[in-house]
């Protein structure tokens, strides 16, 4: 039996189509993963299946939920079925969790209120709830008190608590490293092996091959390609498809190491401490020119500040950083994470830009000759940072940089805000640069794939286990 | 983007050109009609006291016999001209110090918050007359001390909203390419500032005019025969009952002149 049938769904936007007709179908079992970048319309769609689109957006279309036949241009006639038939699971779940409440008492609380069953019975069947999930004795604890994973199953079992047999899951793995990325996915599918249907939203390659099932590509509102997920991957058919499984870090070839030039700088026994907690402690390296030194680890361990100290910006607890001899103090630079941050807003980009050009003795005849080259239209130069694309941005940031020719760049997760075929983009051209320009770059990333087939040698910031990689020795033998 | 909800401003544009025509409005009145009317604001002609408007004396005569119209056009030109000087140099030391308290920090950014905290704690009104009462000059001393109290606010804007560009990664990145203090001031906070400050100067403008006529008010400001708008109110109060238009003159002048003030600075989005 069908769980969920959506027909024609369309959405629009003031009579302007911004999502054209899209069917699905959900079975038992069979998950459905939507795949698109931002803007593809992929959480419109499920808005519009559950009846949760945003008042100045109108959809179209017929909605089939178990029994029940709806009509997705009203939205109204879904209300009653959120949480019995189909459930949410929020984006970022430890924030979506009461953070004053126990966990067990989000739980019952949806058992209670929206299965209706009894005070002591929804406690209990709150209780086999986490224990299933693993999450026995964790029920008296607040949600500060739980792991993000642990907060991921609080979630998971209040969504389902209602006897909803579709889950719709909206970009689950948002904010997520590639560990705690398998982690989600699984739990999910576990979900899925009791029966019930899910339904994915993502733009996260691993996540969707990881689920598995049948696939949707949208782009722009229209659905690209459609099959299973394991043949669309395999072996896509439309060129759309096949550019976004090649920007895929895990689909990139190995870069060629490029053969080390002078050397830039040397870090001895840097440890640096952020509100009186060692972050690292330890770390030597040395880079040269064109060599490109990864850095990865889980949010929090310390690679910006790494790089804040590298560059000068911040004081290291312990340690040097020797800079070569006959570097000019902007010799080193760094690409931000958010490019628009890292613009003046007020200002138009080329004044801006001029600027820097003069500043450092070139003419606009540099700029003109650069723009081409890193793929950017003139027109952008005329608007503000704010007006621009992130991947547009980001790559006027690296012009703005090759201005200066610098020796070395700390490019701080520059592409955690881009879309795969727009992070490929970039990476390929901060590699270029450090080829042509001799240049040598730390480019901290939390994608391990990413780091792995960049950079000449990787350091991996962490807590515990992780650590063990950065004692001094072993980033020695790995330098050599 | 932001999920931000943006609140319609319809309002703003109409609020700015009624502020704005209410001031050219006073302009034209202070500077140009006694060009259009001559006359003397001081000559006194007793036999004409409190009598009604004529030709040479578009608003009729206070108790001395003196043309309110021109009492009133010279009582324009004085506060709004002590104002705006307080103002400008106000604006331009809270300017500075702000900058400087914000991009120092340390000691610099303690002593000087701890000086604005401590002359923030004094009422406004007696700090400007413990400089009256100091400095020669009636006119000079509201300057100095309508400065002295206006300054706070400009210091405290520029330095709050100066703190925070500050650290914002767009500086640090312009210092790492190389720009000196005076590019990042150029490019980054003034830019940032400047609706504040124009904001901040409107308002402080009309409080300053306020100030004057309130002291001029109570005998403490302005002395006589200067025509000031506080002094001329208090002046032809006892008359209100004989004169009511000679009386509501120096009051709707003051209200106008505030009202459009407070417009333009309340039609800015700051």
């Amino acid at each position: 039996m069908t769980l969920l049938n959506a027909e024609d769904i369309t959405v629009s936007q003031g009579g302007t189509p911004i999502l054209h007709p899209v069917s699905l179908h959900l079975e038992p079992g069979e998950p459905l993963v939507i795949l698109g970048e931002t803007g593809s319309g992929k959480s419109l769609l499920a808005q519009a299946i559950m009846g949760t689109l945003p008042r100045d957006l109108t959809a179209r279309g017929r909605v089939a939920l178990g029994d029940h036949l709806l009509d997705a241009a009203r939205p109204n006639g879904f209300r009653p079925l959120w949480g019995r038939q189909i459930a949410v699971l929020p984006q970022e779940p430890w924030l979506s969790l009461d953070p004053l409440m126990r966990a067990s008492g989000q739980v019952a609380e949806a058992h209670r209120l929206v299965r209706g069953l009894g005070k002591g019975e929804a406690r209990a069947q709150a209780t086999s709830d986490l224990d299933r999930l693993g999450l026995s004795g964790a029920g008296a604890r607040y949600p500060h008190e739980l792991s993000g994973g642990m907060a991921q199953r609080v979630a998971i079992a209040a969504a389902r608590a209602g006897g909803a047999r579709v889950v719709i899951a909206d970009e689950p793995t948002k904010g997520l490293d590639a560990a705690r990325r398998d982690e989600v996915a699984d739990l999910l599918l576990a979900e899925l092996a009791r029966g019930g249907g899910l339904l994915v939203i993502t733009h996260d390659l691993a996540l969707a091959r990881r689920v598995g099932g049948r696939m949707i590509v949208l782009r722009e509102g229209r659905v690209v390609e459609t099959g299973a997920t394991a043949s669309v991957m395999g072996a896509p058919t439309q060129a759309y498809t096949r550019d976004l499984i090649a920007a895929d870090p895990e689909n990139w070839a190995l870069r060629t190491p490029a053969a080390p030039g002078a050397p830039v700088l040397t870090a001895t026994g840097l440890a640096a401490d952020r509100g009186g907690a060692r972050l690292f402690s330890g770390l030597s390296f040395d880079l040269a020119e064109g060599r490109i030194l990864g850095v990865t680890g889980p949010s929090g361990c310390g690679k910006s500040t790494l790089g804040d100290v590298v560059l000068g910006l911040l004081r290291a607890s312990e340690g040097r950083v020797d800079k070569a001899k006959g570097l000019t103090a902007t010799a080193f630079q760094k690409l931000y994470q958010d490019p628009v941050a890292a613009f003046p807003r007020h200002r138009t980009l080329e004044p801006t830009l001029l600027d820097v050009a003069r500043r450092h003795g070139q003419s606009q005849a540099r700029i003109d000759a650069l723009m081409p080259r890193l793929g950017l239209a003139p027109v952008l130069l005329t608007r503000r940072p704010d007006a621009v694309s992130g991947g547009e941005l980001q790559r006027l940031a690296l012009l703005r940089l090759l201005l200066v020719r610098p020796k070395f760049i700390f490019a701080d997760e520059p592409t955690s805000r881009l879309d795969p075929i727009t992070q490929k983009q970039v990476i390929d051209l901060l590699c270029d640069m450090a080829e042509t320009e001799g240049c040598a770059i730390m480019l901290v990333s939390h994608d391990p794939a990413l780091v792995a087939r960049t950079a000449d040698h990787v350091l991996s910031l962490g807590p515990d286990a992780a650590n063990v990689d950065v004692t001094p020795p072993r980033v020695a033998r790995a330098l050599q | 983007m932001s999920d931000a909800v943006m609140i319609p401003r319809p309002a703003g544009h109409a609020t700015r050109w009624i502020g704005a025509t209410l001031v050219a409005t006073v302009l034209v009145f202070s500077l140009i009609g006694p060009l259009a009317v001559p006359g003397d604001p001081f000559a006194q002609s007793l036999m004409k006291a409190l009598s009604g408007p004529e030709p040479g004396a578009p608003l009729g005569y206070d108790h001395l016999g003196r043309s309110i119209f021109h009492r009133l056009a010279h009582a324009l030109r004085l506060s709004p001209a002590i104002a705006i000087a307080a103002v400008l140099s106000a604006g331009l030391a809270g300017l500075v110090l702000g900058t400087v308290a914000a991009a120092r920090g340390g000691w610099t950014d303690r002593i000087l918050t701890t000086l604005a905290d401590a002359l923030l704690a004094l009422p406004g009104l007696l700090l400007v007359l413990i400089v009256l009462a100091i400095l020669p000059g009636t006119a000079f001393g509201f300057w100095a001390g309508l400065s002295l109290v206006l300054w706070v606010e400009f210091f405290r804007l520029t330095r709050a909203a100066t703190r925070e560009v500050l650290v914002s990664p767009a500086v640090q990145a312009t210092r790492l390419l190389g720009f000196g203090p005076i590019y990042i001031f150029r490019t980054h906070i003034w830019p940032e500032i400047a609706p504040m400050m124009l904001t901040a100067a409107a308002f402080g403008t009309a409080t300053a005019i306020m100030a004057i006529a309130a002291l001029g008010f109570v005998h403490v400001g302005m002395r006589a025969p200067t025509p000031e708008l506080g002094l001329m109110m208090v002046e032809l109060l006892p008359y209100w009952r004989e004169a009511p238009m000679a009386l509501l003159s120096p009051v709707i002048a003051t209200f106008a002149l505030l009202l459009s003030l407070t417009l333009l600075a309340g039609s800015r989005e700051t």
